[in-house]
């Protein structure tokens, strides 16, 4: 589960000047670089089908916590009479599709596989989020930290990152979340929310380390920068350099990074459900239910029940997959 | 985890209605018995002797989910352990390899007859077979079996943890240190057990125990040589006494056996050796193994409990495939304890809400339906078992979706009108154990029981958490899912763990509604005292129903194992006393 | 270069070291943050019945009652200088390197590694092999033939390739190629080289592709944008109005380039990968190091669990270090 290393070279002038304008005797505007990125983010039709994608799920993990309170979804009611009591195949076609299940419905309890993929994605979009914010936060904070300081500053934490990037990060991971798992409560929080916030916990701070490093070299490349020696030989000082020049100019790469994490984070959690020590059944994550499918071999009985969790992971990563690599060419002067 | 198996004593066949192994299944050609010639058909290997051949040669491929808890049959507790080892360690007694109720007859392993008991019951006497060797050519004699006992868990659980420890409760001299810690000379320091010769071995008794052949088939009896001993690293190569002897051994891989030129056929008429090798794969994974079953890389799934629910679909709805499998009756009790030290199921009444309010239709599709789960249990004894008697006090068969009415009007009599918060214990890496928490989860939401599932793994379950009642007491696990299969085939082998207030550990614990009622513990005491057969089984009876009337059990279903062999193999049929293929008889054809 | 690679075994040793140490302290305090007492910890390892006296000697011997500086200092003791081990019927010794002996069954830790290792080993540079070459001869001609038609299906399969979650492929491809279509009918079925090739390869060929295709097409990627930047260097372009042939430039000049930090991130990848490629082992049911970690965690297998991160650790540091020295050595810039 490597996470994207590409650099993203901010340190290299923008040498394009506005593009497309129609010549003749008007003054050549020069545009920001925000300006260049969202045109020629605009212009990318795959990115921007990405970007479709990625807001339709999350419009449907947050209507669905309204659905699901006010009953349309219903994720828990067995319908035993759908289901061969002798082999737990949904009866009917490809899964028991009907005009009241129109995803069918799941092997041998028969609940609707519609509302529980839509309800799964409340899961899955919430701990990759939020993971991903932690690794970002604690990424960003490191890695400028120690690209400006440097010294011993830097030293200390590029070894910190070292030893975190040794540690067998999946193992750890298990290790945590299976001992946690046989805890009624801990932490005032039981159940469900508590195994939800030692996944949040273990994905999003053991990768931080991916980030920092990279940020890390953007702020080493940056501080370089003329506007940095300006801003210093004006009297700034350490922290208003950090907040007033160098953060504004990492926001893109951040953006990238923490875009390109979130689908590494959704199938981070899926692969620890798969091991048995993630979110497990009856709750409708989608990595819950593929690892039940996968595990028990359903695709020999019930294709459509491997289908649907898989194929919403896999449009969903992908989605913010196409995204990232959108937003990360859209910035990267070099890339066209 | 307990054997999972138990031997089914009563007549299996003889007009018991609740089962339906030896009719025709509910789908599939005809099961009963189908003579030796001709394609075998569906459940052929539960009463016949499917594929019978003598042809030798060839490899055996065993596999496994997970790992045995110890190849040394010393500390071994596992059914299909039981079975196979008798591969490689002989005991006393056995169990006769015949299918049908054929198979629970007890029948001399190394011993040449049955034991001799006493007039007061206190002392039993074996005989052995003279001129028995052991895989090096070194002779066998009882002082061997003294050693294993010796050597076993019942007195070295520090070195040999895992196995029972039944000759530590019933013989004289239970203190003895164990044979790693016995300062005698030649080691045979334990003084409930005596050699007066090399042939002859002599059991003395706290107090009279009628069941004790029944003790003698354990693997535990099989002779150990002292000099060759390595106590811990005795499961890497176990010396042989049996038709195979150890070749390799990895405890994460599996192991391999061989034919041990040492063993004569005139000693064993019982075992087979046919094939030239045996391997067992450990840890590989239940889904993969029945795949591999199917496409015939591999040839038996040596836990013996049934293929997972994917390829289940796949026989059950295949014809072809289907006579290939035989859906055998495993002597298991699929259950829920009810536990009568966490609030508010102290009260008897509100366990019986629970009693009447699951739906016992759900809980057996969870453990997988009439032909792979079994039938819906009404009584903590199953049909299989000497003592059991037709009963169901909460109507579970008259209305098998549950009965909310009378769920509601039970826990009006408690004081819970509006129900109360629960939490239910199942082993995390079961799934059929998770779905069935699940049903009771759903059905108990419907009288407003408020209840939360909890998981563990099965390693540790009842060693660190739902087996420790300070563990059930402190997470409040109310309801604790488990099942359960005697140790041996009679009433007594059946409950008397389960139901004995005495019985209760503070680890390990296998009495998990943790029932502590005088009248049952004295009917216990007396069954073991009685030595007319007919007598014991009214008692068995008798305890059978007060647990139910004292509603500390919730019983689910009469367990059935759906089994796959592979066409290639021989002398295949499901034995009785273990509720699954005989390992010791099972051949090659190619 | 002695100096520099004396002064990063040192680095090494000492990360070895805290890694232990957290390892330790993780695996030591977390049960007892999840509720757990010793005595419950030595009663999963005395078998079915035990009663308190044995309870109690169980924990004497696995030294459970001790303070977690004595365990710890136990634990580097025995690494370097071996431990003596009661076998009932006479004391063992286990030479260095001692991981002790499982908790669970009893056998030395170290052997048990050294028998999953080959199979771990096997998996991994079987994989790494393939990914290698495909990966970056794919992501080598997709940037030399940017835009067309070859270009956008590589890469399109390479962003469905980093879509899926690995156990997902795993378990697709074990349904086709080996039940459905009897191509493998051993895949899984591990054999060792030593005893029959022809077998092992068969076993392993489903994992190897599976694996390979995950990390190649990461790498196609990765490949792809590093060799479109570096054929945009000005170095190149001399290349070129110095007249080379173009098969020269991009060989002898960009390939060089662009596979630098390419295989720096393959060291770094192979090294986590040995220590344990825990979800194609699962997937797979091969006996390799990851399904042995995964066992030891289940168990609480204390031993086991700090026996298998210290040698993953071990590989992930040592790549690290083969890496830092290769990349000192091929980039004249690096100064020691």
């Amino acid at each position: 589960m490597a996470a994207p290393l590409e650099p993203l070279d901010l340190a290299s002038p923008t040498s394009e000047p506005g593009s497309g304008e129609p010549g003749g005797g008007k003054a050549i505007q020069g545009r920001s670089l925000t300006e260049i990125a969202w045109t020629r983010l605009k212009r990318d039709r795959w990115a921007l089908a990405g970007a479709v994608v990625v807001v339709l799920f999350v419009v449907v993990a947050i209507a669905s916590v309204f659905l699901k309170s006010a009953g349309v979804l219903d994720i828990s009611t067995y319908h035993t009479d759908l289901i061969d009591h002798n082999t737990d195949k949904p009866l009917g076609f490809f899964g028991g599709i009907s005009l009241s299940h129109p995803f069918g419905v799941d092997p041998q309890y028969g609940r609707d596989m519609l509302s529980r993929v839509l309800v799964g994605s409340e899961y899955s979009l919430l701990i990759a989020f939020t993971a991903t914010i932690i690794s970002v936060v604690i990424g960003v904070v490191m890695g400028v930290v120690a690209g400006y300081f440097g010294g011993w500053v830097d030293t200390v934490i590029n070894w910190l990152m070292n030893v975190f990037l040794a540690f067998p990060l999946l193992l750890f991971a298990i290790a945590l979340t299976g001992v946690v798992q046989t805890t009624n409560s801990a932490f005032g929080l039981s159940g469900d929310a508590l195994h939800i916030v030692v996944l949040v916990f273990v994905i999003g701070f053991f990768n931080w380390p991916y980030i920092g490093r990279i940020i890390r070299g953007q702020t080493l490349s940056l501080r370089e920068r003329e506007f940095v020696d300006a801003a210093r030989s004006l009297g700034a000082r350490g922290f208003y350099v950090l907040w007033h020049e160098l953060l504004p100019n990492l926001v893109g790469p951040i953006l990238v990074y923490a875009t390109l994490l979130i689908p590494t984070n959704i199938l981070f959690e899926a692969a620890l459900d798969f091991l048995g020590v993630g979110l497990k059944l009856p709750t409708p994550s989608w990595g819950a239910m593929l690892a039940d499918a996968v595990t028990n071999q359903y695709y020999s009985i019930d294709p459509e029940y491997i289908l649907v969790p898989g194929l919403a992971i896999f449009i969903s990563v992908m989605a913010f997959n196409l995204f990232g690599d959108g937003l990360r060419d859209a910035l990267d002067p070099r890339s066209h | 985890m307990k054997r999972k198996n138990a031997v089914a004593f009563a007549a299996v066949c003889a007009g018991l209605s609740l089962l339906t192994a030896c009719g025709s299944g509910s789908s599939g050609s005809s099961g009963g018995s189908s003579s030796s010639g001709g394609a075998p058909s569906y459940n052929a290997g539960n009463n016949s002797v499917v594929n019978p051949s003598t042809k030798a040669g060839g490899t055996l491929n065993y596999g496994l989910s997970g790992v045995p808890d110890s190849t040394d049959p010393g500390s071994t507790y596992y059914a299909y352990m039981w079975n196979f080892s008798r591969l490689y360690a002989r005991p006393l007694l056995t169990f006769k390899s015949a299918p049908g109720t054929d198979g629970l007859k007890l029948i001399p392993g190394l011993a040449t007859g049955m034991g001799k008991v006493s007039s007061d019951g206190l002392t039993w006497t074996y005989t052995i077979q003279s001129g028995l060797k052991f895989e090096d050519g070194s002779a066998i004699t009882t002082k061997d079996v003294k050693y294993a006992i010796e050597r076993s868990t019942n007195y070295s659980p520090g070195i040999l943890p895992n196995g029972p420890t039944y000759f530590q409760q019933y013989l004289t001299d239970p203190t003895y240190p164990g044979a790693f810690k016995d300062t005698t000379p030649d080691k045979l320091g334990l003084k409930g057990v005596d050699t007066p010769n090399d042939t002859t071995i002599v059991f003395h008794l706290q107090h009279p125990f009628a069941d004790f052949d029944y003790l003698v088939t354990s693997p535990q009896t099989a002779p150990v040589p002292q000099a060759k001993d390595t106590g811990t690293k005795y499961q890497e190569h176990p010396i042989s006494s049996g038709p195979y002897m150890f070749s390799s051994y990895d405890p994460n891989k599996g192991f391999t056996l061989v034919k041990n030129p040492n063993w004569t056929q005139a000693s064993d008429p019982n075992d087979k050796q046919l094939v030239n090798t045996i391997n067992v794969a450990f840890n590989v994974q239940a889904a993969d193994l029945d795949s591999r079953l199917l496409n015939g890389s591999m040839d038996i799934d040596l836990d013996g409990t049934g293929v997972q629910t994917a390829a289940r679909a796949r026989i059950l709805g295949n014809k072809t495939l289907q006579t290939k499998a035989d859906d055998a009756v495993s002597g298991f009790l699929w259950y829920a304890a009810l536990n009568t030290q966490v609030a508010p199921l102290n009260n008897v009444d509100c366990r019986k809400a629970i009693e009447y309010a699951v739906n016992k239709t759900t809980q057996q599709t969870a453990y997988g339906g009439p032909i792979a789960g079994g039938d819906i249990g009404t009584t903590v004894m199953p049909p299989t078992v000497v003592g059991y008697q037709k009963a169901d006090q909460y109507s579970f068969i008259a209305q098998p979706n549950g009965d909310v009415a009378k769920a509601k009007s039970e826990l009006q009599k408690c004081g819970q009108p509006n129900g109360f918060s629960v939490n239910i214990s199942a082993r995390g890496d079961r799934p059929k154990e998770v779905s069935a928490a699940q049903g009771i989860q759903e059905a108990l939401a419907g009288i407003g029981v408020k209840a939360q599932i909890q998981q563990y793994p099965s390693g540790s379950n009842f060693s660190t958490y739902a087996g420790v009642p300070n563990f059930v007491h402190q997470h409040d696990l109310g309801i604790i899912m488990g099942g359960w299969a005697a140790d041996w085939p009679d009433g007594f082998g059946f409950l008397s763990q389960i139901s004995d207030g005495r019985a209760i550990k503070a680890a390990g614990n296998s009495n998990l509604q943790e029932e502590n009622n005088p009248q049952l513990n004295q009917l216990l005491d007396k069954a073991t005292q009685s030595p007319d057969a007919s007598a014991r089984n009214k008692i068995y009876a008798q305890i059978d129903q007060i647990l139910m009337s004292d509603a500390v059990i919730l019983p689910e279903v009469y367990a059935k194992s759906l089994l796959y062999r592979n066409p290639n193999t021989t002398n295949v049929f499901v034995t009785e006393a273990y509720g699954m293929y005989d390992y010791t008889q099972i051949g090659k054809s190619q | 270069m002695i100096t520099f690679i004396v002064r990063r075994l040192f680095g090494a040793v000492l990360m070895l070291l805290v890694v232990s140490m957290v390892t330790f302290a993780v695996f030591f305090l977390v049960p007892r943050i999840a509720g757990q007492t010793t005595d419950q910890l030595a009663t999963q390892y005395v078998g079915r019945n035990p009663n308190p006296t044995e309870v109690h000697a169980m924990e004497v011997k696995l030294g459970l009652d001790q303070p977690i500086y004595v365990q710890y200092g136990r634990f580097l003791k025995n690494i370097v200088a071996g431990e003596d081990f009661d076998t009932g019927t006479g004391i063992v010794h286990c030479p260095p390197p001692c991981f002790g002996y499982s908790f669970k069954n009893q056998q030395e830790v170290w052997p048990q590694m050294l028998s999953a290792l080959p199979v771990t080993g096997s998996l991994a540079l079987g994989a790494a092999v393939i990914w290698l070459i495909s990966g970056v001869g794919i992501g080598v001609l997709s940037a030399l033939r940017r835009g067309t038609v070859f270009d956008r299906a590589a890469m399109s399969v390479a962003l469905a390739g980093v879509s899926l979650p690995i156990f997902f492929t795993a378990l697709l491809s074990l349904a086709i190629f080996r039940d459905s279509i009897p191509l493998f009918p051993d895949a899984g079925n591990y054999i060792s080289i030593t005893v029959d090739p022809g077998k092992w390869a068969e076993a392993l060929v489903l994992p190897w592709v599976t694996l390979a295709f995950l990390y190649a097409a990461l790498y196609a990627r990765l490949t792809r944008a590093g060799m479109l930047e570096t054929m945009n260097e000005d170095f190149i372009r001399t290349a070129r109005a110095k007249g080379l042939s173009e098969r020269k430039v991009v060989v002898k000049h960009g390939l060089r380039a662009t596979l630098t930090p390419i295989i720096t991130i393959f060291g770094l990848d192979l090294g986590l990968l040995v220590g344990g490629a825990v979800l194609t082992e699962s997937a797979f049911s091969l006996p390799g190091l990851g399904r042995f970690a995964v066992n030891a965690i289940n168990n609480q297998d204390l031993p086991e669990i700090l026996g298998v991160t210290m040698l993953a650790g071990f590989f992930v540091v040592a790549a690290n270090l083969i890496v830092d020295v290769l990349y000192a050595v091929v980039d004249p810039r690096v100064r020691f």
